[in-house]
């Protein structure tokens, strides 16, 4: 039983934001997807930081490269889809944040690494992938999909002996 | 159940009562779905623009009313699959066929893009087998390596198919000369995959510029270059290998000779033929001569001749005879440093030009020698830009050191060319299919650039000075 208390404006702005990242995440999803032959490879041999090593290997084995590409085109896709509905809204979000978290790696606007791919801003450690991330964080850790988005139906359907639980004790809302 | 049924329920908490899904939880649970309708329909927008933005720049949109085509894809590699996405933006090409050894890797790759794009191609292992099945197609484009050009392309022809066939020609003269005797006795056309040939900036330079307009006055000394960084070898995915057997049959010893095909003798020619072939062809067309001799040095420099047999370093040069008099060519290419990537560079004693297929070295831009008559009349015309305005430094002294030149002015070509590389030449096979053009670069002239290139081989294996014979570069 949760023992949060939000308001009703407090879940929907989480839903809004858990919708938006999902829209980014379906489409870089999509775009993928619909470009025939799209592959990883350039973007991992241009990886920058400490990790580049990492990256550039990946790059070089295509079986890899293979595992790469699929993980990515349909990982980005899933994740989307799923974060727009609220289903398994949790995992949806931790794997999220882990790709994310590989985005930034491989370009990470740490100091005196310089990256020679054109960045639209200034960043000094942090940069969007980074507050995606945190995002993301909030959207593991709240229970927006049980206020507005599948895995609502789904408690439902199978908690069935937990049939009376209040709209608190589901989402953490207040009723 | 009613919507106040559930309210009472919750309210009064009463666990024994079990209870569906109310309509709340249907309709928050569901509440997003429209967000995707919004998105499918966002997507449909997104794409439909960025088709009709390609369509407007390639001008497909148009062109509509040509006679439809079709043709067969022979070999489905890298070089296959960069035809197949230009040829996938020429209108009214129909893709009938695709033939590939590699069928559970390239030919199947290939064939599920192509029914991305609502295709659906014929899958072949055996070339005999699709020229005997595929009574209707009417050309074939072969992407195999080079020691298989001479035999696939003889064999399309004699079935009655007209060809285009990448470069090299073939990696032995016997090959390419058998290559130019079959398209002369079945009367169907040959093109040869030099690209550049059709490359709209290389015809401008050359119709415009040095034809025309005579900027460069007489060409004395071309300079060109390929330079790639280290590469390891191509690897290949452990579950696609091809047995042993059949390689072998197809004529590879390994896979890993399979994938490297390029850098063996006997299979391909090396880089100089591999990267050479394309730019040396731009000498011949522009000096509008053959080399009369060639030195050469290469060796292999860096790489283990085990994996790699071909020179991976050479450095040539040409002397020709061109009508206008003398003038000696110098190409290298190196597959360990990339500094300054590639581009072909011809100095005449009246301006400088710079040309590449790539926008991004450096290239394209032509150069006015100070003792050479002013453009004013050509950037008038817009032949090229105005100069590029230099800033005049202070001077040192007043009088300019007797060894140094002033620097000529630069100008750029005006040409822009955004489309992908093969597409022209592609599209002017296709349209001398269907009557409307003449081949940019038929059997005879790639047979003359294989003579000129593959002679560099042998003047490296030979250590000294080769001559060439004018016949050389014929065939009868
Ligand atoms: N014009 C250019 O800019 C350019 C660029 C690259 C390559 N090329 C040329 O394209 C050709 C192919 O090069 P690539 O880089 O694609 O090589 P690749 O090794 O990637 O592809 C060759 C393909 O041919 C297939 N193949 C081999 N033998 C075959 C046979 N007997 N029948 C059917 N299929 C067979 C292989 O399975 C493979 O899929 C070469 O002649 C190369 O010189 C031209």
């Amino acid at each position: 039983m949760l023992e949060q208390r939000y308001t009703h404006l407090q879940m929907i702005a989480l839903v809004v934001m858990r919708v938006l990242i999902g829209w980014h995440f379906l489409y870089e999803g999509v775009a993928k997807l619909l470009k025939p032959n799209w592959s990883a490879a350039g973007y991992l041999k241009a990886a920058k930081g400490p990790m580049a090593g990492t990256f550039k290997w990946m790059a070089d084995s295509p079986e890899l490269l293979d595992w790469v590409n699929l993980l990515n085109m349909w990982g980005l896709f899933l994740i989307g889809l799923f974060l727009i509905l609220g289903l398994l809204t949790r995992y949806a979000a931790i794997g999220g944040a882990l790709m994310v978290l590989l985005y930034y790696a491989a370009n990470p606007p740490f100091i005196g690494y310089f990256s020679s791919v054109a960045t639209e801003g200034s960043y000094l450690l942090v940069n969007k992938n980074l507050v995606e991330i945190g995002a993301l964080f909030v959207i593991a850790v709240t229970y927006s999909g049980r206020y507005v988005g599948l895995d609502r139906i789904f408690y439902r359907l199978f908690h069935r002996r937990k049939r009376t639980v209040s709209e608190q004790e589901l989402t953490g809302a207040t009723v | 159940m009613s919507e106040r049924d559930d309210k009472d329920l919750r309210e009064t908490g009463n666990p024994e009562e079990k209870r569906g899904i109310d309509r709340r939880d249907i309709l928050q649970g569901m509440a997003t779905l429209p967000v995707l309708g919004l998105f499918g329909y966002a997507v449909h927008k997104q794409v439909s623009y960025e088709d009709a933005q390609i369509a407007q720049k390639l001008g497909t949109a148009q062109a509509s009313n040509l006679r439809e085509v079709k043709v067969a894809l022979l070999g489905a590699g890298a070089q296959g699959q960069v035809l197949l996405d230009a040829m996938l933006k020429i209108p009214n090409l129909r893709i009938q066929a695709v033939c590939d050894i590699w069928t559970d890797f390239n030919l199947k790759r290939v064939i599920n893009t192509l029914k991305k794009y609502k295709f659906d191609p014929h899958p072949y292992e055996d070339y005999q087998e699709m020229l005997d099945k595929e009574k209707d197609i009417e050309a074939v484009v072969i992407a195999t390596p080079d020691f298989w050009h001479a035999p696939h392309t003889v064999a399309c022809l004699r079935a009655g198919k007209h060809v285009y066939c990448e470069k090299e020609m073939s990696n032995t003269l016997e090959g390419a000369r058998s290559m130019v005797l079959a398209a002369r006795e079945t009367g169907k056309l040959l093109q040869i995959g030099h690209q550049r040939r059709s490359n709209p900036r290389y015809k401008y330079c050359y119709n415009r510029l040095i034809k025309e307009a005579k900027l460069l006055g007489r060409i004395v000394t071309v300079n060109g270059q390929w330079n790639r960084a280290v590469q390891p070898d191509l690897g290949y995915p452990k579950r696609y290998q091809i047995p042993a057997d059949k390689l072998k049959k197809y004529g590879f010893k390994s896979m890993e000779q399979f994938r490297n095909w390029r850098w063996y003798k006997g299979l391909g020619g090396g880089p100089i033929v591999d990267l050479g072939s394309h730019q040396i062809d731009i000498y011949n067309w522009f000096l509008e001569a053959n080399p009369v001799a060639v030195v050469a040095s290469g060796g292999n420099d860096y790489y283990s001749p085990e994996t790699r047999e071909w020179y991976d370093t050479a450095m040539v040069v040409y002397e020709y005879e061109t009508p206008e008099g003398k003038a000696r060519a110098f190409y290298q290419t190196q597959t360990t440093n990339s500094s300054l990537g590639y581009f072909e560079r011809f100095m005449g004693d009246q301006g400088t030009l710079v040309i590449s297929e790539s926008d991004a070295n450096y290239a394209n831009a032509i150069y006015r020698e100070v003792t050479a008559p002013a453009w004013d009349e050509w950037v008038q015309k817009g032949y090229v830009t105005a100069p590029k305005v230099v800033e005049v430094k202070e001077e040192k002294s007043a009088v300019l050191d007797v060894r140094e030149s002033v620097s000529p002015d630069e100008h750029k070509i005006p040409v822009e060319f955004a489309d992908l590389y093969h597409r022209p030449h592609l599209m002017n096979f296709v349209n001398s299919v269907r009557g409307l053009e003449k081949l940019n670069c038929p059997a005879e002239i790639g047979y003359e650039s294989a003579v000129t290139v593959l002679k560099v081989n042998e003047a490296i294996q030979a250590g000294r000075r080769l001559e060439f014979r004018p016949e050389e570069f014929e065939v009868s």
